[in-house]
Order: structure tokens, then sequence, then C-alpha cells
């Protein structure tokens, strides 16, 4: 009997735990199932809206590396990612879970957002997946490629449609990091970026499916259906705050402490117009430090196409200027643009310069002057001081160089690969290539080959793109967005 | 004569206790008259001391004392059991005499060997139809090692350790190619501590190779067991045994040799400006100008800069030029210092013919070789059993563990390395003693004083302001309940338990470099607590159903459940400098981690698994036995639709020996056995760097937190797709095997092969992410492990005086990829049919040819597609155990090693490409100092032709012609953007270790006769003595080099003795 209780009493002390259900432990109390989209939308927006891009920086000649043969900057690359499309996964999800709590104006920005995604990748290679991506749900697992004329085509439809089904009256939107919830300027953005995909399609003029030019003077001349920037205030900006994982992405970054310098050429051009950015942008060299802050002479660069030898000797000797330290030292210092006003004044001068819509060209340069002067703080004296430069004063004959000169000035350290992407489309400003250290024999590369990954799982798609729009896959192929036509 | 080498293993004493047990219970005693019995206990040579002699049926007891004399007083018709590990038991009965002498036999049968075997079950030998090694506690507690696994290294075939050099670092272990569960007097310890077991506290390790061995533990056995059994109290003398040990690290088997010829800076040139390391600083490098070079027009007379340590100038404020001199020649050696493990235990045990208990007390300190680093290890244990009635006794062991550290040191290549700031990025210009005073003058707390406060950190502001402390606390123990139903017939139930609570906290200094930030000061704090129960209730019966044939079978069932929680609290920047505390934070507190926001620190798991089971033994002729096993498990770890499983064993042995005369041939035993068994993994794994090892809800879809922006907080989907239908990963093994004796036993040779084929995989098979995801998780895969294990014992001399033992481990594995889930013939990389644990990475483009070829800049041409770089996994892998004994004397000699399998080594990388790789020295170094390109790489250039590829980067067509390079680089560029590109820092990891000796000199009897002492030895040890291998400037051992701590020779002593 003794033994019997004994037995039974430890019985029961180690069958408590053992009697809840399986169906009970299926719950994972970690993590959800199911979100409100605003939770995805915040994820989103700082993935998309981080353009700050320092490789971009470097295949732009604006800043050189000295700690080894960068392939930005000898363009030397050969493969990049497909990483864009994780970003098209969480937009489908913010759908998904739009769709099932009923909040249509989050679908709306998710085409918005995902046309930002997309753009980037096809620019990168060509044809890539669009119709059929994102369905490995619907058990889509190997995408065929669309053409790339296809997907500006789809692009544009769905900017159209973000534009005209996001309702400023229907339901306010979370987590907004960009525009705390402001619609108007969501729908400002959506039309600017518009224009902005359009004015990259330039050489596409004749493309009578694209319609290029029409498109662009529509969304111009109907403020009210399509609002537009208006001020710095519109900016598309992700601001960086104090705080762990918000804060300047080359915060503290040791490279940018020892590593990047400023580029000769960038630096040259500023010298040349005497534009005081220059001041904000860069550092004294260390052989300038005893001048003043704002003495020209004080700054200075590395080639970016020459050896890396050349370089770090001239490095060592003290020529060359480090970025402004608030780049490195600042948490906060300035938000990442995808988008701003400025960029924008100057697509409309260039619009105006390619005759595509009938307001001047000069006011919109000037407005995207002052707007990039403004963003750094250099005041109306400066600003117009700076205008009367003989350099700087606007020339039609010139117009379409100044003026995406003007927006390349405008790019530093900020845009993403927009200065590298607009040099393709326009050949300006010229990036040096002869300084001996080129690897890509003295010419800019147009294209990134595609992953290697996809060679792998999805090969007879990529297989059959190359062999459409290239005779190989190389960084020197011309995509069908660098054709003119 | 030689006590320590004649005993045999523990487990033998206890079917003579059990059986002793159940005489003492059935017996009956009569009443007679009371004697008083004396006499001496002797050996073949000499009187023994401390022979335990009972009087049968009573609690009446004594031991022989040093003379191996004894007095006890029983009744006249009593039986006398004598008994003392290493020689047989004897009973004698009085039968009214008063004097009885009596010479105890050695037990040296070794094929009556019984080990443990799953659930704690013991059997003999000779019945297994599977593979099991059994490795004795005490020959491992005389060289110490920080934990249990590393002394086991080389001792069991087919079990490979990879031997950490860090401190407080676990060894990989691999069995059969797969991590082994480790079980605890048959409790299996999923929580995979191996620290927490005290070595003095164990009598024995038992590896259940296989599946099949280990099939009753389930889905957790699937890998195969280390079965751990702790010691009892087991004399009828109280004894008390101390055992001391004390180990130091004064000298290196392996450490990086660094060039001291050039210092800091950059294409030759450095000069210190204010540590920023920007301009003529150089970046970091350590390229700098040559060291100790004459120049008469210097003060000095050598060539002068500024550097950290220059004096100001009064008058101009500048730096004043030093010499530049090779101050830091021994930076490495003068960094690090004697290292020290030191280990004390005390046990005390003892029993009645009804109880019996035993008490261990034990700790161990290991001081770092680098400064201000420790690790303290303590344990208490307490064990013992009681027959609470006739037919019921209870067995009960708890034992409390706690580690705990103040600073142990980070791993890993980065500013938290102290080899990165001392072997890759000291220029020999900077003497490391120099910077033993780390603040800044007036910045004490604030700033830390170094030569570049950029890129890295002060090795002493390191050691003695960032710190990492470790607070472990274990509880683990069993509750046994042994029922005797019937005479055949018993139930056990058992509970064991496993608990602990860890507490880390993490102190990061204000100036602390990191590469991605400059520390304002933080404090971190993370907590765990988890505790894992596991439950199992067995009946069996054993019955001889007649002289031929005996058969036991037991039902049982089972239930594990675990329950584990975790938090992860950090501030982000500290107010009060060096104030380590929570609420000292500059902004809101974070509860994930900075560098990991998917990981999940903050996180709460439970799961289960019911199980039901049961098992078959049939004994033939006692000498075929046949052994079956099913088990049915219930997780909770699955989608419910698939959480039950069956699985299968089968197991036959049989002793040819028993049936062939096989003695003509000096076969003295021939064994032969097979076995085939099925085991089904419950858990996924193919997901754990995600959500953390051991995540019981990895079949959920859910989203991750992603980043909290501005106090807006986020998710994220994850990029794997999971399939709804997931099924439990199988493996079925088939394994074969013979166990032969020749020579009377003087010779023995075991062998296993076996074949394990895993399938129904749970692999996240990788896809376009442009259908959305990266992988689908589903049940795709298919592979085969192969392997032979071989274990070979000899004694080739054994007289009076002098024998020699040896014990041989050879095993080899390899691990193939059958077949993928959906008919493709590849998994990544990797195709069918071939081996998985290829190397796949970038290289250089070489001619089909092998030769190196470059651009027409002189620089090598990237190969644009991934190449197949070598294996990882060694050809085969081998121990050897030499025991010499003389007189009082023994010498234990080991050896082990690893055979094939490459690494990758990132401090021979990081070497060449910094410029501290002793290579580098050289003239085309000196000349591009002087700003000339000199080097000529030999390769080839092409001058004509083309190559085209297929997408795998096969060579489809190829009409390159080539002419042999003839452009000269920079040396300084050629390093900084290749690391020298001959290389590809993958290195054959091919070793032979002299792992350990042992010197031990046992006091004989006779000189401890006149002591209070029943036994005592002295032994001189030595671990790690020295190590060839091709792999330059680390050790092979650990499997891989991610910066790894130089490797040190440990040498000591240690005391044992017992009263």
């Amino acid at each position: 009997m003794k033994t019997l209780k004994i037995l039974t009493l430890i019985s029961i002390l180690f069958c408590a735990h053992a009697c809840k259900d399986f169906e009970e432990l299926q719950l994972d109390p970690n993590r959800p199932v199911q979100a409100q989209p605003g939770l995805l939308l915040t994820a989103i927006e700082t993935s998309v809206f981080s353009v700050i891009d320092v490789g971009s920086m470097l295949a732009s000649r604006m800043i050189v590396f000295t700690d080894g043969a960068a392939a930005e900057q000898y363009y030397s690359w050969q493969r990049n990612s497909f990483n864009g499309y994780n970003r098209l996964r969480q937009i489908s999800k913010m759908v998904e879970e739009a769709e099932r709590t009923e909040q249509p104006n989050y679908v709306a920005l998710a085409l918005f957002l995902k046309s930002v995604a997309i753009l980037e990748i096809t620019k990168l290679y060509g044809y890539v997946p669009y119709s059929e991506a994102i369905q490995a749900t619907d058990d889509i697992f190997k995408p065929a490629y669309d053409l790339q004329q296809d997907i500006y085509v789809q692009v544009l439809s769905d900017l159209e449609e973000a534009n005209s089904t996001l309702d400023l009256d229907g339901g306010s939107i979370a987590g907004d990091v960009i525009y705390g919830g402001d619609l108007r300027k969501w729908k400002k953005l959506i039309n600017s970026y518009t224009l902005r995909v359009l004015m990259s399609l330039s050489l596409k003029e004749g493309n009578a499916t694209l319609n290029v030019k029409n498109r662009f003077k529509s969304i111009v001349d109907d403020p009210a259906g399509h609002p537009i920037f208006e001020s710095n205030d519109d900016n598309a900006a992700l601001a960086f705050v104090d705080k762990v994982n918000n804060r300047y992405p080359y915060l503290n970054n040791n490279n940018f402490k020892t590593a990047y310098y400023m580029e000769e050429s960038f630096v040259n051009l500023l010298k040349d117009l005497e534009d005081q950015r220059l001041f904000t942008f860069a550092d004294r060299k260390p052989d300038g430090s005893a001048l003043p802050e704002d003495d020209f002479d004080a700054y200075g660069g590395l080639d970016g196409s020459a050896p890396l030898a050349t370089n770090t000797n001239r490095l060592v000797d003290g020529e060359a200027s480090r970025a402004d330290a608030r780049y490195y030292t600042d948490p906060v210092n300035e938000p990442s643009l995808l988008m701003s006003y400025a960029e924008l004044e100057f697509t409309l001068a260039e619009a105006a310069a390619r005759g595509w819509i009938t307001s001047a060209a000069a006011e919109h340069y000037e407005n995207g002057i002052r707007a990039s002067m403004s963003f750094y703080n250099l005041d109306a004296a400066v600003q117009d001081d700076y205008l009367t430069h003989p350099g700087v004063v606007y020339s039609a004959a010139d117009g379409i160089e100044m003026i995406v000169t003007q927006k390349y000035i405008n790019f530093f350290m900020q845009g993403g690969w927009e200065p590298f992407y607009n040099h393709l489309r326009t050949g300006f400003p010229e990036f040096a290539v002869d300084g001996g250290g080129v690897l890509n024999d003295e010419q800019v590369p147009k294209r990134w080959m595609y992953p290697t990954l996809e060679l792998q799982l999805n090969g007879e798609n990529v297989t059959a793109a190359i062999d459409r729009q290239y005779t190989d896959d190389t960084i020197n192929g011309v995509m069908w967005l660098l054709k003119p036509e | 004569m030689i006590k320590s080498l004649l005993k045999v293993h523990y487990s033998l004493r206890l079917p003579a206790a059990m059986l002793m047990v159940v005489l003492l219970m059935s017996g009956f005693r009569g009443l007679a008259q009371q004697t008083t019995v004396s006499g001496v206990v002797r050996d073949a040579e000499a009187p023994l001391p401390g022979v335990s002699i009972l009087e049968k049926g009573t609690s009446q007891g004594t031991a022989t004392d040093a003379d191996g004399k004894f007095t006890l007083a029983v009744s006249s018709d009593a039986v006398l059991v004598f008994s003392f590990i290493g020689y047989k038991t004897q009973e004698i009965a009085v039968n009214g005499r008063t004097t009885i002498d009596l010479t105890m036999e050695s037990d040296v049968t070794a094929l009556s060997e019984v080990v443990v075997t799953a659930l704690g079950v013991q059997k003999e030998v000779k019945s297994l139809g599977y593979a099991v090694q059994s490795v004795k506690g005490e020959s491992v507690t005389k060289a110490r090692e920080p934990n249990i696994i590393n002394s086991l290294t080389g001792k069991v075939a087919g079990l490979q350790v990879q031997n950490q050099t860090d401190l407080f670092t676990a060894p990989e272990i691999l069995l059969r190619g797969a991590a082994p569960l480790i079980v605890i007097d048959g409790v299996p310890s999923v929580d995979n501590d191996i620290w927490k077991i005290n070595a003095d506290d164990i009598e024995s390790y038992n590896v259940l190779k296989g599946a099949t061995a280990s099939a009753l533990y389930g889905s957790i056995g699937r890998n195969g067991a280390i079965m751990i059994t702790t010691k009892r109290g087991n004399t009828f003398k109280t004894t008390v045994d101390v055992n001391s040990s004390t180990m130091f690290q004064p000298s290196f088997i392996r450490i990086p040799n660094v060039q001291t010829t050039y210092g800091n800076g950059n294409n030759g040139q450095y000069a210190y400006v204010d540590g920023s390391g920007s301009g003529t600083e150089g970046g970091g490098w350590i390229w700098g100008p040559k060291l100790d070079q004459r120049d008469a027009s210097t003060p000095s007379g050598y060539f002068e800069t500024t550097q950290f340590n220059s004096p100001v100038d009064p008058d101009t404020g500048e730096l004043i030029p030093l010499p530049f001199l090779s101050r830091g020649k021994n930076n490495v050696k003068d960094f690090f210092q004697t290292g020290l493990i030191s280990t004390n235990n005390i046990s005390v045990a003892g029993g009645t013919d009804n109880s019996n208990f035993r008490i261990s007390v034990s700790h161990t300190y290991q001081k770092g070789i680098v400064p201000n680093t420790q690790l303290n290890n303590t344990s208490f244990t307490v064990s013992g059993g009681y027959k609470l009635s006739k037919n019921l006794r209870a067995d009960a062991s708890l034992t409390y563990n706690r580690q705990y550290t103040d600073n142990f040191p980070e791993r890993g290549y980065g500013p938290t390395n102290y080899l990165y700031n001392l072997i890759l990025w000291t220029g020999p210009d900077v003497d490391v003693n120099d910077l033993r005073n780390y603040w800044i003058p007036g910045q004490e707390g604030l700033q830390q004083r170094h030569y570049n406060k950029s890129w890295y950190n002060n090795p002493y502001f390191q050691a003695y302001e960032y710190l990492r402390g470790y607070y472990r606390d274990n509880v683990f123990g069993q509750v046994k309940l042994d029922y005797n139903i019937a005479p055949g017939l018993d139930l056990t139930l058992r509970t064991g338990m496993n608990q602990y609570s860890l507490t880390r906290s993490y102190k990061e200094p204000k100036s602390y470099v990191a590469y991605d930030y400059i520390s304002n000061g933080n404090y971190g704090l993370l907590n765990e607590n988890s505790l894992n129960l596991n439950t199992d209730f067995i009946a069996s019966y054993n019955k001889k159903l007649s002289d031929n044939i005996g058969l036991r079978v037991s039902v049982g069932g089972a239930n594990r459940w675990r329950q584990f929680q975790s938090a992860f609290v950090k501030t982000d920047g500290l107010v009060i400098p060096g104030f380590y505390h929570l609420s000292n934070t500059q902004n809101p507190l974070q509860g994930i981690d900075r560098f990991d926001p998917t990981n999940l620190r903050d996180s709460k798991q439970e799961e289960k698994v019911n199980s039901v089971y049961g098992t078959l033994d049939l004994e033939l002729w006692n000498s075929v036995f046949l052994g079956f096993t099913a088990r049915n498990d219930w997780v909770s770890t699955l989608p419910v639709k698939n959480n039950s499983f069956f699985y299968p064993s089968v197991s036959l042995s049989g002793v040819i020996s028993d049936f062939v005369d096989l003695t003509n041939l000096q076969v003295s035993f021939l064994k032969v056995r097979a076995s085939w068994s099925r085991v089904t993994d419950g858990k996924i794994r193919a997901l754990d760097d995600q959500l953390g090892a051991g995540y019981p809800y990895q079949h959920i879809p859910a989203y991750s937190p992603g980043v909290t922006w501005n106090n807006s907080p986020s998710l994220g989907f994850p990029s794997t797709l999971i399939d709804d239908d997931l099924k439990p990963e199988t493996s079925d093994t088939f394994e074969a095997g013979l166990d032969a004796r020749f020579f009377q036993g003087r010779l023995g040779i075991d062998v296993a092969v076996y074949q394990i084929h895993d399938f129904d995989n749970i692999t996240a098979v990788p896809m376009s992410v442009s259908s959305g995801y990266e992988s689908r998780l589903l049940n795709g895969g298919e592979f085969s492990r192969k392997g032979l294990e071989i274990t070979l014992t000899a004694a080739p001399i054994k007289t009076n005086q002098f024998s020699w033992d040896i014990v041989v481990n050879w095993s080899k594995f390899h691990k193939y990829l059958e077949s993928v889930y959906d008919g493709s013939d590849r998994l990544g990389f990797i195709h069918t049919g071939s081996r998985w644990d290829q190397i796949w990475g970038f290289a250089y483009s070489r001619t089909p040819g092998g030769r190196l070829i470059l651009r027409d800049d002189g620089f090598p041409l990237n190969d644009p597609y991934t190449r197949y770089l070598g294996n990882t996994d060694p050809d085969f892998i081998f121990g050897v155990q030499n025991t010499f004994t003389y007189k009082a004397f023994s010498l234990g000699i080991s050896v082990d090693g690893r055979i094939g399998g490459k690494m990758y080594s990132t401090t021979n990388q990081k070497m060449w490409w910094g410029g501290t790789h002793p290579g580098t020295v050289n003239q085309f170094r000196d000349d591009a100092n002087a700003g000339l390109a000199t080097y000529i790489a030999d390769g080839v250039v092409v001058v004509e032709g083309d190559v085209t590829y297929d997408q795998d980067g096969k060579i489809l067509t190829d009409t390159r012609i080539y002419a042999p390079n003839t452009t000269p680089v920079n040396y300084i560029s050629w390093n900084i953007n290749t690391s020298n590109a001959y290389l590809n820092h993958y290195y054959d990891q091919s070793f032979v270790k002299l792992r350990e000796i042992v010197v031990t000199y046992n006091i004989p009897r006779q000189v401890l006769s006149k002591t209070f002492l029943t036994k005592a030895s002295v032994s001189l040890v030595g671990r790690n003595l020295a190590v060839w291998t091709d792999l330059p400037e680390v050790d092979p051992d650990p499997g891989e080099d991610n910066l790894q701590t130089p490797s040190t020779r440990n040498m000591g002593f240690n005391l044992n003795f017992s009263f």
C-alpha cells in the first residue's frame, strides 16, 4: 500500500506537464501569423527609401576607395543579386493583409512601392521576371522573364492606378515613417516619381506604345489630378534618428574614416564652379589643413580611374580630402532621399529642354539648384551668387548637359544609382576611364551579369533571356532601355 | 600488483551487488550462535587492504585494514561475501571457523564485460548486435581538460572531437558525422551542456555509435549517444577520494609568426597625426616603412617619424618624430600570459546492504592566456539509494553545477578578437607593453589610448574594460523507483530533470571600436531559463524458458517535455561611462540583438514528446542473441496530422567461437553482429540559424520582427516558404560488425561497417528569389552516410613486472547526396551521387593546366563562376593509446589525428592581406615601398582566343592562346587586392597530434600501510604537446580558423589518494 501511494503520487506529479494538448503547442508564442499592413509598411519603407550607397558614388566618380581595387570604381564588377525580389515579397504580403483587413489605400501604395522595386532590378540586367514573379504560393518556382518594355508599360500603368486609387478620404495609414500618413504627399511622390520614370525613358521618345512625351506632359498639365512636389517639404525622405538601427548608415564607418576619399573630377567640377556645396561635402585634405575651410584650394581628390598604388601614394602624401566628417560622425546627418524636389525640377528642366513641356527650362534649372543648395542650408545670398557664376548660368545650347550635371552634383551621397543611370542615358558628366586602373577596356559598364543563383535555379529562363538580348552575358551589353528609338 | 590497471569496469560490480541484494532479501536467517571471525585477505602477491566483507543477509560488514587483516562478529553459520574492485567476488561459508584466510582472484575476463545501453539498461557485450565502445571515467581524470568531451578525443572509433583553442568554447562533436545525444544515467540531456558534468563523478562513458543502439531514445537518438554513467557509493567502508590536478599552459604548439621588418603604414610611408588612421597614417595597414633603418640626418641615427607615443613639442604644439624601430618583436608572446587549469575534487562514498550514498564536490578554475579572463566551474553532487521495502528500491541523484566567469574572450574575425588587434593589425613598431596604460590621460573612462582609434582596440583596454560575463546554474538529477513484482518481473519509474538558468552580461566601454560603430558605452543582459523533464515507465520480464532459451521483454511509456524562456535587453548608449546598469541608458532600452533583429532572443518555447515502446531480447544457447525494439512517438514540433511515427529496430549477434573450435587458429573469441533500425527526427533542423537551435515552432509560417524605426515596430515575412505537409526526417541504419580476440585475449579487433540512409530530409531547397522566396522547406533530398570503424586492442608484452597495452581506433566516414526532391540532379552546387562536404567558392581564373591567368595589368583575373575547391571531411581519423607499466610506474602516451579534408584559415589570409605575414618580407616589398612596381606574378596572359562556358561554368569551347605574364605590379597592391592569389587559403587540415603523456607513480601498499591512506598516486601529465601538420600558423584541431587563439601546450601534475 505504501508502495502504491508513492507510485501514485510520483505519477501524478510528473504527468501534470505531460497532459497539455498537442494542438495547444502548435501556437508560436513569439511570432504572429497575421499582421496589420502598417507593420509591414514600416519595414518596406525603411528598405525602399534607403538609397544612400557609396558603391554608386564610386561608380559615379564622386568618391574613391583606397583599401583595395573596388569593383564599382574600376568597373570590374560582374554579377549582381536578385535580392530586390525580397522587397516584392514583403509588398505582396502587405497587399494580402490589406485585402484581408479591407484597407485599399495600402494596395495603392503597394502599386507604387513594387514599381520602384522592380525598376531597380530591371535596370541592373535588362529582362527580368515580373508578370510571373512572387507567385511561389501558386507553385510558380521558375518565373519566366519579361521584356523590359513590358515591365515599363506595366509600371506606368500601375503608377497611374496608384495615383487614381489612392483615396485621400479613404482612411488613414499606419506605420508610415516617410510622410506620417499624409496621403496627399504620397500622391505627389507617385506622380513625381512617374516623371522620373518617363525621363529615364528619354531614349525611347519614338516608341509609340510608351508615348513618353505625352504621358509626361499630361501629368504636368494636370496639377489637380496629378499633384507633384512643390518644395523640399515634399521630399521623399527617410529621416534618420539617433536610435539603434535608425542611424545614418555610414555613422562611424571605418572606411569613411580611413579609406574613402573624394574623387578628383568631382572636386574639380565643384572648384571650377566655385560651388560652396563642396565645403559641406568634403573636409580639407591633410596638406591643405592650414588653409581656411572656405578656401577651394584646401580640397583635393584622387583619380578614380588611376591604379590603386598611384592613389595610395598620393593619399599618404596628404593630397586627398575625405568626405565631410558628418557622414561618419553625425547619427542623424541628412535624410535618405528616394526622390527630392530638386531632382524633380531638374527633370522638368530637362523635359522643357527636350520640348516635352512648354515651361522654361532655365527656371526649373534654377529652382533645382536653389532647392539643392537649400537642402544643404546654403542661404539665398550664396544661391544668388552661385547662379551668376559663368559656369552655372543656363545656356540653352548646352542645356541638357548643364541640367544633368547639376542634377549629378545634387546626388552626392544621395539618389542611389540615379547619377550612374543618368550618365548611361545622357553621357553626362563624363566619367574618367583613362587613368590606367580601369579594368573594363576603358569603358563604363552598362549592366551587371545575371546572378549565379539564377543560372542554377532558373537556368532555362535566364539563358533564354540572355539569348534574346545579348550575344553574351557581359557587363557591356546594351539593354533595351539604352537603345534609342 | 598495479591495482589501477587490473581494475575492470565498475558496472561489473553492479550485477554482483544486485545479486547480493536479491540473496539478502530471500535469505532466511535462523537462530545461530555468534562468533568472531578474523583473517587475512591477499591477492597473488600481497595482502589487500580495503576488501569489503559482508555477512550475507545482514547489514554487518567491515573492510580489511592496511595489512589485509579483518575481524568481524558474525553468526557461526553465516556466509561471508568478499568483494573488491578488480577481483572476483567470493562467498565463503563460516561453518563455525574463527579464522578465514582468502586469496582473491583477479577478474580480467573481458568477455563478460557489461556496458550500459539505451535507457540505462546494462547488457553483456557479447549480446550486442551493434557497436558500443566504452571509456573508463578514471582514464581522463589525471590529464585534465576543461570539459569532459575534449578528453574523449581519439579514444573512440568514429567519434570526431574538434578541440577548440579558445577559452570556454565547446568542441564540435561528430559521431558518424552527426552530433550525438548526451545521456546522463539513462536520462537525455538535450541542453548539450558539456561543461556541467564533472569528470571525477563519471564512472564510465559508453558511446552508442549507431541509431540501432540509441533507437529507444526516439528522435533525439537518431545520431547515436554518449552515455555517461556516474559513480555511486558501493562499499561498506566509507571511503574518501581526493583528486587534484594542476596544469599550466607555459608555451604554444601553434602561434602565428608575424614579420618584424616593416611597421604600420601604407606604401612604405607612415606618420601619426591623431590616430584616426586616415591620410599619412596609412589606413591601418601594416605596409609601412622598413624598421631600424639608419639615417644619419636624425638625432637618433635612425629613420624617424611621428608615432602615437610621440611627445608634443611645447613650442610648436607639433608631435616630435621618434625613431622607427622594431620595438614590438615579441608583442604576441608579451601579451599572453601563462594559463592554468586547476581541478580539485573530494568525494565521500559508502553504504550498507540497504543503502548507498556518495557526495562529491569539485571545483575547476581556469585562468586564460588572455589577461583578465577566467572560467570557474563548481559542482556539488549527491547520490544514493535505499531499499524502501523488500521489493521496492529508490535511487536518486542530484547535481548542482555553476559555471561562472566575469570575462572570457570573444571569438571571430573583428575588433572583438585579441588576435585581430594583436597579430594582424599591430605593426612591430608598436611595443604592446607601451599600451598597458590604456586610457588617454585626462580622459579616463571616455577614450582609450591606441595608435589607431578607427579600426582597432588596445588589447589591454579590451581585456580589462570590455567584459563578457557568464553565470550559469545547472541542476540535474533523477529519481528512480524499481519495484520487483514477482521473480523476473520488474517495474521501473524514472524521472530525470535538467534545468538551467543562465545570465550573460555584456559590458562595452565608451570608445570601444566595433566595425560599424564606436561605442557610447553599453550594457546588455541575457537571461535564459530552461527546464527539461524526461519520465519513463518500464515494465520488464526476464525468463529463462529452458537451458537454451532466455527471454527478456520490456514495455514502456515515456514523456519528454521542455520549456524555455529567454530575454535579452540592452542599453543604447550609457549616460554615465563605466556604470553598467540598465537604468543608465541614453536612449530607450533595446529588446533585440543589435546585429540581428530577426534573432528571437526574447523567446518562449514549449514542446513535448509522448512515446510508447517495447523491446524483446531472445537468447539462444547463450550464444545467439536476437533483439527487437519498437517505439512510437507523438511530437509537438510538427503539424499534428504528421506528428506520429514508429521506429523499429532489429539486431542479431552470434558468438561463432561457441560453435566452432577456433583455438587452432589462436582465436579465443569470435562474434559477428548485424542490425537494422529506422529512426525519425520529429524536429526541423534546417532553419536553426534563423530562429535559434532547437526552435520548436519552425514548421509554422509566421512573421518575424523587423526594424523598429523611430518607435514604429515592424514585421517581415521570412524568405523560406514552408510546405504545409511536412513529414518527419527519417534515417535507416544498417550496420554489421565482428569482434574477434586472439591469443587468449591478448589481441582483439572490433570492426563495424555501416550505411545510413537519410530520407524525407526537411531541406530548405533553394529556388529563384524572383518567385518571392529564396527557398522552400520541404521533404526533399536523400543522403547516405557510409563508414567503417576499427578498434584494435593488444597487450604485446605482459610480464609480472612490465606490461604494454595498446588501443588503436581508426574510422572513416563520408556523406553523399543521393537524390533531390523533384528528380533534379543537384542541390545547390552539389550533384547527386557525389560527396556532400564539398567546398564551393570564389576563385581566380586558371588555365585548364592550373596556371594563374593574369589580366593585362598584371593582376589575376576573377573567375565569374563559383568553383569547387575541395572537401571538408577528413579521409580518416585515428587515435592510438599506449600504456606501459613497470612495477609501480605507468606511462600513457596518446597520439591521434585526422588525415585529409580542407579548412579555411582566416589567420593566414589576413596576414598576407594586412602585411604581417613573414612571407611578405622580400625585395618586391622594398621596391613597392620605394614606389616601384616590380612583382611579376607567375602565370600567363591570354594573347588571343576566347573561352565559352555553360551555365555551370564548364568550358564549352576554348581557343585561348597564352603567353607568360610579363607585367610587373606593385607588390603591396598585389597583396591588398588578392591576399597572395596563389593561395586560396583553403589548406589541407591533416594533422597528427601528441595528445597526451601521463607518467604515474602508484605508491606501493607497503608504503601506504604506514599511513592512513589506502591508495595514492602521483602523476606528471602533459596534453596537447605537439602537432605535425602542413597547415601554417594555426592548429588544425578545431577544424576551423576564424582567428583562433594560439594553441597551448598543457603540462602539470596530478595527485590522487583515498582513505
